[in-house]
């Protein structure tokens, strides 16, 4: 638990009259306190401020779950937070779940799947599945459809997706395979 | 020839990964959240951009007022048409031809908005909170002007003109024709008469758009750093805009989060933000947020077609007269005349169709400007073939699989010269190799096809009414004119490759790397890929029309060879050298003995600084320009199986059936992500996706919440693909593009799979929907059909 600086964010920096807020916030382990605009969304906490840049904003009305991180043990979205919100959490967001090198179990599973194209959605379904594992989903429940739908990917159609959720989640590989001539 | 002895290694079985499902290295960074897209990247001390956007679908700008913007906290400058020293204010379009009236994109509006969403004035503030905050305050005097939305009014006389000095709103006609364009109905012939709608549509990839700028080598050089499919073309259009030599400008992209053809555009903010970092003189941002993203980034799809068909009685359709009309928006997207083009050039896929009689035109109206979306018109056209054959083989009683296998153009037809295009570079489409026939089986038999009228009656006891769609296609990919690569052989024995196609998703980094290693013989892991640096590959055509793997990985693997004769004749001018003793085999140098020795690739620069008596080893580097001057052809058959709940109208997709061939297959895995991906987003976009605009010109559909795109549940429950192999000759690989394809396909087969569906019931499916619970609703609460074809 390393405390951060306490510096002043940027926004208040440069208007002196914004409003702000002390905020006492743990994320990915380390304990901070800090002063944030009254109006700093979280997420732009998160990238802007701390660089902790995996999360996306693709939508900033939580329609898309690009910006999914996890707050206290639940996934949440980012974009329709403000920081200061967050008083006393403890958030965790991709950077917070890596491995120091290299992929982890389910991050494998997504690249054996082919579960992602651009990439941009990623880190945001793996922030869901990372909350699905926690609770112990199965992975034929009807839970995982509703976890899901929380996310849009444009790319890859789900269909890889799905195949790597369910993995993921301890199903066996349902993965079907095309025929060629 | 050479006092050190190298061992004769035992030569590694050669590597080959063409035709492999090689699992994506780039995985590694975004899984773990480090793709670098631009939003990601630090843009130290940069400026933050709102752009003020007019709220008026057509106006005069009679007056702008900055002054209380202007004192607000943090604000920079607030930048409007007057304050930009621009040499040149008009993005480029490409599909112009003869006749082509100028309808050019403007860089910011001057006296006239011809759309919601248009930039008028750009406010530089110390940060986005800010830049929004004056953006509020900036006042915009606006005189109204009658707007005009629907192209079909657009295009009538005393419509409201958007460019009145045009004193027209069709900017764009073009004629297609093959066969006898004059063919008539004779006696007995079946007749069709159809209109049909496709409706405005956008591409939505999950990363808006975003450019920065700034001024580089001691402010003698602008660095722009955008989200483009099209960075050599940007750079071109930058030095234009600015009337500054092309060295001095670099253009980057980052890796991008989804494209789409959207981002094959240039946009007016990747001018004016660099105008402001020149004006200036510091780093700028814009980051684009959903909302100007939906009002703003090109828009797709809409136009309105009438088709005649005329039909003989045995199925055979002798012509094909079609007269069509794309909703353009306000201006010339970078090819929005390119979807309406690919109407009358593509409609006839892989039917014979001898007689073509097409005239497409584009129609400016007050709305965003349209431009190719993943198929580029490909989805409209199979859509209006693959209706016309449904509704032949309704009204001649024969199956919908029998007409089409009398109609598809024979194996030994091809290569096959189908006439002129229209298309700007005007050549003929010309089809090369395939099996249009045995793909049609091929689906047929995975969809179980004869089984589909039981299948219907089983669902109909479950209350469900099920339907059954067949569509085919035939793709332009790979287009031309020519594509480049660079590569160099490090001094620490590894490669590296400059390529020219930009990383939208679609795998290129791996593609790209796996035609290379193949070439040379030598593991994947020895390459490695730039891209998106005009520093680097300064010259280059761009990253869409299903392209990149045809085209830029052709250009890639041909400088690999480039490469390896460049390798060779260094050692063939070392003076103890016999150049006929040397060979590139397995992945290195080999001089033929005795005694033979294998000089691998990582060893070779090292060796050859050895012989020459250099200091250091060096870099051997290698340039390739590939000329491309035909297009190869892809082509498949989709089929949709749907069932429909009558009770509320959701719509379910229990099967969805491709069988295609994309030629030459680089990475199963990625091919079938691009095709699973493409046709999902076609599901989407004729189930539900809509770009709507009230009569007026306000644009409705702002945000996700209101432009609703597919999710998890919507992807069909089974999907089988099946892969036929032919190599195209007109590719030196082999290949044949893939990226588009889905989104063709899946238009055509959910519109024929709705109108089985509801084949009882008196409803048309002439166009592309959206088929919603709304649209299912009222349809099944029509009474039974009648015809709707004539007869002679």
């Amino acid at each position: 638990m390393t405390p951060l600086d306490s510096t002043p964010q940027k926004a208040a920096r440069d208007d002196p009259n914004e409003s702000q807020t002390s905020l006492r916030v743990t994320v990915n382990g380390k304990q901070l306190r800090t002063l944030v605009p009254d109006r700093l969304l979280l997420s732009d906490f998160l990238r802007e401020d701390l660089g902790l840049t995996a999360l996306k904003v693709a939508c900033g009305e939580g329609a898309c779950g690009a910006c999914t991180i996890v707050i206290d043990g639940e996934a949440a979205r980012s974009c329709t937070l403000l920081a200061v919100q967050t008083e006393g959490a403890e958030i965790l967001t991709l950077e917070g779940l890596n491995a120091p090198e290299g992929l982890d179990h389910v991050q494998r599973l997504f690249q054996q799947h082919h579960a992602l194209q651009c990439g941009y959605c990623t880190p945001g379904w793996l922030m869901t599945v990372y909350s699905m594992i926690k609770r112990s989903i199965h992975p034929d429940s009807a839970e995982v459809s509703e976890y899901l739908s929380g996310h849009l990917c444009r790319c890859t159609g789900y269909r890889n997706i799905w195949a790597a959720v369910r993995r993921a989640l301890g199903a066996a590989n349902d993965q079907s395979v095309s025929g060629r001539e | 020839m050479t006092k050190k002895t190298t061992k004769a290694i035992a030569l590694p079985r050669s590597r080959r990964y063409v035709g492999e499902a090689v699992l994506r290295a780039e995985d590694q960074e975004l899984l773990r959240g480090r793709g670098g897209f631009l939003p990601d990247l630090a843009a130290p001390n940069a400026a933050e951009i709102c752009i003020v956007r007019s709220t008026e679908p057509h106006a005069i700008v009679r007056a702008i007022r900055k002054e209380r913007a202007l004192a607000n906290p943090g604000v920079i400058a607030i930048l409007t048409a007057n304050d930009l020293d621009l040499v040149e204010d008009v993005l480029p379009c490409v599909d112009m031809i003869p006749g082509t009236l100028d309808a050019r994109h403007r860089v910011i509006a001057r006296e006239r908005v011809r759309y919601v969403g248009q930039a008028v004035a750009l406010v530089v503030a110390a940060n986005r909170y800010l830049a929004e905050d004056a953006a509020a305050l900036v006042e915009i005097e606006y005189e109204s002007l009658p707007p005009v939305t629907d192209h079909m009014a657009a295009k009538n006389p005393g419509a409201p003109l958007l460019y009145p000095e045009l004193g027209t709103n069709i900017v764009y006609q073009v004629k297609q024709t093959d066969g006898d364009p004059d063919f008539a109905a004779r006696d007995g012939d079946l007749v069709i008469r159809k209109r049909y709608e496709f409706h405005r549509q956008t591409a939505v990839p999950l990363e808006t758009r975003g450019v920065t700028a700034k001024l580089i080598d001691n402010g003698e050089r602008l660095h722009v750093e955008s989200c483009t499919q099209l960075p050599q073309v940007l750079r071109a259009v930058l030095a234009s805009a600015f009337g500054i030599s092309l060295e001095k400008v670099r253009v980057t992209a980052p890796r991008l989060g989804g494209g789409f053809g959207c981002k094959e555009m240039v946009y007016p903010e990747e001018i004016l933000v660099p105008a402001a970092a020149r004006k200036l003189q510091r780093p700028v941002r814009w980051l684009e947020d959903r909302r100007e993203h939906f009002a703003s980034a090109t828009h797709a799809r809409e136009e309105t077609v009438d088709a005649e068909a005329v039909v003989a009685r045995d199925g055979a359709f002798i012509g094909l007269r079609l007269t069509g009309w794309s909703n353009i928006g306000a201006a010339f997207g970078f090819v929005g005349n390119t979807p309406i083009t690919a109407m009358g050039a593509m409609v006839r896929g892989p039917y014979r169709v001898p007689n073509l009689d097409a005239v497409m035109s584009s129609v400016v109206t007050n709305k965003t400007p349209l431009n190719v979306l993943r198929g580029a018109g490909g989805p409209q056209a199979a859509l209006v073939m693959e209706r016309l054959l449904d509704e032949a083989a309704r009204s001649l009683g024969m199956d919908r699989a029998e007409i089409r296998r009398r109609n598809l153009i024979q194996p030994n037809e091809l290569p096959l010269d189908r006439g002129a295009t229209g298309f700007a570079n005007a050549h003929h489409i010309i089809y090369d190799e395939g099996d249009y026939p045995r793909c049609l089986e091929a689906g047929l038999n995975l969809a179980e096809y004869e089984n589909c009228e039981s299948d219907r009656k089983a669902a109909a006891a479950r209350g469900r009414l099920r339907g059954l769609g067949i569509s085919m296609y035939v793709e332009i990919t790979a287009v031309g004119p020519y594509e480049t690569a660079r590569i160099a052989l490090q001094p620490d024995g590894t490669i590296l490759l400059f390529s020219s196609i930009m990383p939208v998703g679609q795998g290129s980094e791996t593609t790209q790397r796996q035609l290379v290693a193949e070439e040379l013989g030598i593991a994947m892991e020895q390459v490695a890929i730039r891209q998106g640096d005009t520093d680097e590959v300064p010259d280059a055509v761009g990253t869409f029309a299903s392209r990149g793997a045809a085209a830029g990985g052709a250009a890639g693997r041909m400088v690999g060879r480039e490469l390896v004769k460049k390798i060779l004749s260094s050692f063939a001018e070392i003076p103890d050298c016999d150049p006929s003793k040397l060979r590139w085999e397995e992945g290195g140098v080999v001089i033929l003995g005795p005694p033979r020795e294998f000089i691998p690739l990582q060893e070779i620069p090292a060796r050859l600084a050895s012989l020459r008596g250099d200091l250091e080893p060096g870099t051997i580097e290698a340039k390739h320009r590939i000329e491309i001057p035909r297009p190869s052809y892809s082509y498949a058959t989709h089929i949709a199986v749907i069932e429909i709940d009558p009770e509320t109208g959701e719509l379910k997709i229990p099967r969805y059936i491709v069988a295609h061939d994309c030629g030459k297959i680089v990475n199963p895995l990625l091919v079938e992500g691009q095709i699973v991906g493409g046709v999902v987003q076609g599901i989407g976009e004729v189930l539900r996706e809509h770009v709507v605009y009230d009569t007026s010109g306000n644009l409705q559909t702002r945000a996700l919440m209101d432009y609703v795109l597919p999710g998890a549940s919507d992807a069909p429950a089974d999907f089988k693909l099946w892969h036929m192999e032919t190599p195209s000759s007109f590719n030196p690989f082999g290949i044949r593009g893939v990226g588009e394809g889905g989104s063709i396909g899946a238009h055509a087969a959910m519109a024929n799979a709705v109108a089985d569906a509801l084949r009882d019931y008196d409803v048309a499916v002439d166009g592309s929907g959206p088929f919603t619970p709304t649209w299912i609703m009222e349809a099944l609460s029509r009474p039974p059909r009648v015809s709707v074809s004539e007869k002679i």
